[in-house]
Formats: structure tokens, sequence, C-alpha cells
């Protein structure tokens, strides 16, 4: 991130993988219409050549052949070609490797136990930990990835990783819960969620982040989804990510979605090593209300660090047009007063949306940047 | 109503004891779920297959039967005093209503509080109206009828439903909240005459986003509608998410027979003050940890609630959801329940209580006169004899 093009378009997080990628983690041999899909969209996305062995022998349905690092490395081959085919100038591989953002990072740490399946919405579920122990880190994680996607990639890398708050968050706390005496009230939950946090991001966390670094990892984007749970615990949230980021050098940046931004001030500000948000709007932008409303807290607080906008709703089908999406970074343009801090992404991970779809508002939103930057230009 | 006034007696009795042999007062224990139960592994990857299209509507409903049957065995053999099945296929509070009622619409995915759960916000288009049996067809009725137990409902309330739906109409707050009682008004007396014997009204949003002192008039009238429906049934009014304590003279002024008080963001030294005749409900078990609570705690500090508050009578469940936790998780806290209180029970003077062993048909039916099906005989199993009651 050079900073000298204006409006940079960048992902986020996960894609959806494509149907002969499942299959074949599954071991399955993929389907006709599978590889059908595979083929559609090698023409567009040529992310191996022709005469790739893997290929060859994916296409034959010899899955057993290509062995599971070489699907995953065909996964991962798909979604970086993916992004940078689709325009973005900062890219990663879509998390092809990955198959959640709490449960992997969860499984490389010592002190959890993974108890069961606890509902997020409807019929969807995810597998929920228990701290049990004090926590550690079995090895340094997602280095593998990297280093494959530092030797593939033909545009910037950002390295997404799960934020040690949400991970605190998203787990049962028995441990550090179990210590505090009498009746475990609010107060009790909270010195021991800040325990269990805090000691996520020095011993798990921040090891990974140095190793990541160590291999040339530049930029790092700290996902926090769950930021905006807790209103009163915005602090925490701080602490995390500066905890996770003591004494290291890189470009940080977080990513905080469908959560009440201003409940996090004035104690994000405190993020000291983070130079860019990347926040959800379009989600919560309508004919009817500013969605984008939330910028103002940055000239509010007379804060002048990179946003990374939202233009592209994750929920929905609808694309948004290249126009929409440069009327959005126009106006967060305005309103932080300088186009230098306005960086371009979905609003989360577009992986909710399949890959035709999630293409279409990619591409959009790369023309809308161009459309962006033609008008700052004229 | 005949179960307060038969608690008042008796605490009135106990006050002459305490008076004569220091022998504290003694309101009745009783055990509800009082939440959601949380969907069993089995359920979790069949509802995972059924939205993949790979199970039918029958096959999934077939599961939730019989999972049904096993939160109804739990409920019984953890002597509880009303069943309600757990609501496993229930999507959210609110999706019922959202998706039956004219004038209601299905919403966006919104954060359930301070959680990591989601529901779909409802919409309002136009003053809602009742869909007569529309509720009732997606509760297990004839499962909850059949059981020796007194089946309990659990409703959204007025100022949570206001609080957290998206009002497109004309209607204030206040009218929409108001309209809101009148609705669920008739989904009780419907529900009544179906043999529900207890409703429990969800008030999350009264202690989260609690209202000004200047807005408690309009709250108090907006839960008139539901008083003469309220007037033959036990009612529960029940509070979690938040601290109940500052809001707990306001609760108390709504015509519910208890007050629930969620004790994981209450402190229980700061409830101070219970109106004459209510119970007190309290929400003992976190919901959002999966450490299992000490029951001697739990025992403590009811007993010095009962001492303190003197309710009609005292209801003990969990506070949040409790399909925050695994299901595993989810029946050792209930377990606890069985277990505090019995210490509870046993921490009297025996002249005044008899211990769990010796519990007889007779107190039971003392302490929850209305909760007994009509021409039911007291339980066999349960109390007493129950596996959770055993020493």
């Amino acid at each position: 991130m050079s900073g000298e093009k204006l409006f940079q378009t960048q992902e986020v997080g996960s894609i959806a993988k494509p149907r002969w990628l499942v299959q074949a983690l599954k071991g399955q041999r993929p389907t006709p219409d599978a590889l059908a899909d595979l083929e559609r969209w090698r023409s567009r996305v040529p992310f191996v050549p022709e005469h790739d062995p893997r290929l060859k022998k994916l296409l034959k349905g010899e899955v057993d052949e290509v062995g599971p690092h070489g699907i995953r490395d065909l996964g991962a081959l798909f979604g970086l070609r993916y992004l940078e085919t689709s325009g973005l100038d900062i890219v990663y591989d879509g998390e092809a490797r990955r198959m959640e953002m709490y449960e992997f990072p969860i499984r490389q740490m010592t002190g959890f136990k993974l108890l069961g399946h606890v509902r997020s919405f409807d019929n969807k579920y995810y597998l929920k930990g228990a701290s049990v122990g004090p926590v550690g880190l079995t090895a340094p994680y997602h280095l593998d990835e990297f280093e494959f996607l530092r030797q593939e990639a033909r545009r910037p890398l950002k390295v997404p990783v799960t934020g040690a708050y949400t991970l605190a968050d998203w787990s049962w706390n028995e441990h550090y819960l179990g210590k505090q005496k009498g009746w475990k009230g609010r107060s009790a939950r909270r010195a021991a969620q800040r325990e269990l946090l805090v000691d996520i991001a020095r011993h798990a966390i921040r090891p990974t982040l140095k190793a990541l670094i160590d291999k040339g990892a530049k930029v790092i984007q700290i996902d926090e989804p769950a930021a905006g749970t807790h209103p009163d615990e915005s602090d925490l949230v701080v602490e995390a990510f500066n905890e996770s980021t003591e004494g290291l050098d890189a470009k940080f940046a977080m990513h905080i979605c469908f959560s009440d931004y201003r409940c996090l001030f004035p104690a994000l500000l405190e993020a000291k090593r983070c130079s860019q948000f990347l926040w959800e709007f379009a989600n919560r932008d309508t004919p009817e209300k500013d969605g984008y409303r939330d910028l103002e807290l940055f000239a509010e607080f007379n804060d002048r660090r990179e946003i990374g906008l939202g233009v592209t709703d994750i929920h929905r089908d609808v694309l948004e047009s290249p126009e929409l999406v440069r009327d959005r970074i126009l106006k967060a343009a305005k309103v932080l007063g300088d186009p230098a801090r306005v960086y371009v992404n979905p609003d989360c991970g577009l992986r909710t949306r399949s890959l035709d779809v999630a293409w279409e508002k990619l591409t959009r939103m790369v023309r809308g940047a161009d459309l962006a930057r033609t008008a700052i230009a004229g | 109503m005949r179960l307060v006034q038969e608690c008042r007696l008796r605490g009135n009795l106990a006050g002459i004891l305490y008076g004569v042999s220091l022998v504290p007062p003694v309101s009745p224990v009783h055990l509800g779920l009082t939440s959601n139960y949380p969907r069993p592994e089995e359920i979790v990857a069949a509802s995972r297959e059924f939205d993949r299209g790979r199970l039918s509507e029958d096959q999934m409903g077939a599961l939730y039967s019989t999972w049904t049957d096993r939160v109804i065995e739990i409920e019984t053999r953890l002597g509880f005093d009303t069943v309600t099945g757990g609501e496993l296929p229930r999507q959210d509070l609110f999706r019922a209503f959202s998706e039956s009622l004219p004038g209601l619409e299905v919403g966006s995915l919104t954060r359930w509080f301070e959680t990591n759960t989601f529901f779909r916000q409802p919409i309002v288009n136009a003053p809602p109206q009742w869909a007569p049996g529309a509720f009732a067809r997606r509760l297990p009725l004839e499962k909850l009828t059949a059981s020796r137990i007194a089946p309990r409902v659990i409703l959204p309330g007025p100022y949570t439903f206001t609080a957290l739906c998206d009002n497109r109409t004309d209607l204030s707050r206040q009218e929409l909240a108001r309209r809101w009682s009148e609705l669920l008004a008739l989904e009780i007396q419907d529900l009544s005459a179906h043999g529900v014997k207890v409703f429990q009204v969800q008030e999350p949003s009264l202690v989260v986003d609690p209202p000004s002192v200047e807005e408690e008039s309009w709250v108090r009238e907006a839960f008139e509608p539901l008083a003469p429906a309220l007037a033959n049934v036990d009612s529960v009014l029940w509070t979690f998410f938040g601290d109940g304590a500052p809001v707990l003279p306001l609760l108390s002024s709504l015509p519910f027979e208890t007050i629930g008080i969620d004790l994981a963001d209450t402190d229980p030294s700061r409830l101070t003050e219970l109106a004459t005749g209510k119970g007190l409900g309290l929400g003992c078990l976190d919901s959002r940890t999966t450490l299992v609570e000490d029951p001697a705690e739990l025992a403590r500090i009811a007993k010095d609630l009962t001492q303190r508050l003197e309710p009609s009578s005292v209801l003990l469940g969990p506070g949040a959801p409790l399909e925050l936790v695994p299901w595993d998780v989810a029946e050792k806290k209930l377990t606890v329940l069985a277990r505090a209180r019995e210490l509870i029970e046993g921490g009297a003077k025996a002249s005044e209580v008899p211990s769990a062993g010796a519990t007889s048909p007779a107190r039971r039916r003392s302490s929850t006169p209305k909760a007994r099906p009509k021409g039911k005989s007291a339980p066999a199993k349960g109390r007493g004899a129950g596996k959770g009651r055993s020493r």
C-alpha cells in the first residue's frame, strides 16, 4: 500500500470455495458439474496453465493423485488469481485454505477445548471452544499459506488474522473465570475476559504475527468482528490489538463490521499501531438512511488514519453500480478531508455470495474506484 | 390469585414462626426452564442438511419431535414445575409472529444483544393483526399438555418487541406496544384454552435499555391489556442480559405474578425492593459460560434474597437463553437447580419445610396450585422420586 495510487481496492476476507475444491478437499472425485464450473472459471481466471500436472489429474478426477497439498495449492491459486483478475490492488487468497476464522486459530492453540456447536442464527452454527487452561501456541500459523502466496502473488498481499478479542469473545471462559471468587457477575466476567484475551494476544497472536513478518508480511489485517458486541469493552478491544502488535513492525489494519462504531470511540484512538480501519458501511446505507455517517467520527475525534471503506454489501445479491461505488468513495474522501486516506473494499468477506455474484460485485467496485479517481483528477 | 393468596398465608405463618422460633420465612421454590434449550448435535447436523435440501420437512419435524421429548424428559426428571419442551424448532423469539401475523414481515439479521447470535428483525408494515392458531400450531402442545407437568409458553413482551422491531407504521412506540399487548392477550386466552397453564413474557430490553422515569407511565399502560388475560393463569415476566435492580420497582408494578431477574448481570445484594405478593424469579444459571454453577452458592443467594424480599415464591431457572451453551452443559446446569432447591429447602428448619426426600404431594399442591393441569394428581416422579432429587 504505497499510498501513491488513490482509492486502492482490496479484499477483506474469504470468498466462497468452488465446488470442485470442496469436493476434492473431502477426497471426493469432483462431479461433472463441478469440473465444468472449474473450466468455466478457468477461462475467466486462468489460475494454472493447461499443462499443469495437478490440473490434468484433477480434471480426470484423480484427486488422490493430486493429494491434499496439491488440492489446497490449487484452491489458493484460484482464490489469489480470482482476486487479482477482478482488478484488486491488494489481495490474498480468499482464505482458500481456512475452513473458518475461529476454529482454525483455536486449534493451533493450547488451553482450549472445542465443546460443541452453538447457533449463530437460524440453522447456522459455529463450533465453539472453552478456555480450559493457560493459553499457549502449538506453532505460529498461516505461515505456509503466506509463504506460498508470497511466491505466487503478482500484487501486494494483506494477511488476515483473527484478532484476540474476537477469539476470546467467541469462546467460553472456564479457566480464567473459574479463578474468580464468589458470584460471577458482569465485573468478574470482564476481569476474566481481559485475562483471556491478553494471554491470547501475547502467547498466540503476537508470535504468529512476528513469524509472518519474519517471513516477509508487510501488511496484516486483524479481524475483530466481535469488537462491537459489548459496548463497555471497547478498551479491551484496543488492549487486545495493542498487546498483539507490541514491538512488531508492519502495517496493521483492523477490520470491524456490523457494529455500532460510535461505542468504540474514543477507546479506538488508543490502538496505536493501527494504520487503517476497515469497516462495513454499504449494508447500512439506504436511500432513507446515510450509512456512512459514522465516518464523521474521525473528524469528531481528529483522527487522521486510513479507512478501508466498505462499498459493497456482502449480504445481498443486488449489484452496486460503479457509479454508486464512485459516489460513496467521493463522499468518504470529502468527509475525511483527504482522498489519500480512502481505501476501497467490500463490507466483509464475500463468501456469503456465489463466486459469480462476488465477481460482479468486485469488478464493479474496481470500476467505481476508477471513476472516483477520474472524478478527482478531473 | 390463588397461588399468591396461599403463598401469602404461608409467608405470614412463617413470619409468625420466625418471630417465635427464629425460623426464617419460607417461600415455595419452583424450578423451570425459563429459556429455550440448545439444539443437540444431531439437530445441528440435520438442520444443515435440511437447508441444503437433503432432508424433508417431515424428517426434520420427526427429529424435533424426538428431541423435544428428550427435553420434556429432562424437565420431568429434574422435578421442574413447568414443562416447555425447549423450543427447539424456534428460530428466534419473534420469528413465529413475524412470519404469521398480518402486518409483520421478517427483516434483516440483527445482533441479539451482547451475544454472537442474531435474530431477524421484525418489520412492522401495518398495525399487526392476530392470526388465530398461527402460533399455537408451531408449539408441541400435544406433548406439553400430555405431560404430568404444567405447560409453560414463552412470548415476546411489548417493550422488547417495540425496542427491537423496525416500526414502519404511523403508530407511536407506545401505541404499538399496547397493540402488541392486545395481541398477546388474545394469544394467551387461546393457548390457555388449549391447556397452557403458565405464560412467560420475555423482556430483556426492560433491563438492557430501561425506560426513563418519565417513560415508565406509558410502559405500565402498554402492559395493561395483558392484565385480564393473565388473571386466570400463572404469569412470569422474565428479564435477562441486563441489571434488574434499578428497574425492579417498575417490573413489580406490571401485571405478572413472578418477576424474573438475570443474576449474571444483577448484583443480588442490590435487589432491595419487591412488591408484596410478587414471586421472585432468579435467573441463576449463566448461559454465557460453560462453567457449571455451584448449587451451594446459588442456594445461599436464593435464601438471602428470600429472607430480605419475602417473595411469595421463588422460581429458579436459567437467566439468558440456555441455547448459548451446548446441550450437555445445559443439562448439567439444570441439574444444579434441583440440587440448589434441595439445599434451600433442607436449610430451613425441618418443622417448617420438609426435606426433599420427604416432600409430600400435599405440599407440592400448595406451592403450585394453578400450575397443575386440571384433574391431574401430584406427580409420581419428579420431585421426591426423580433422579435429580436423589441425595
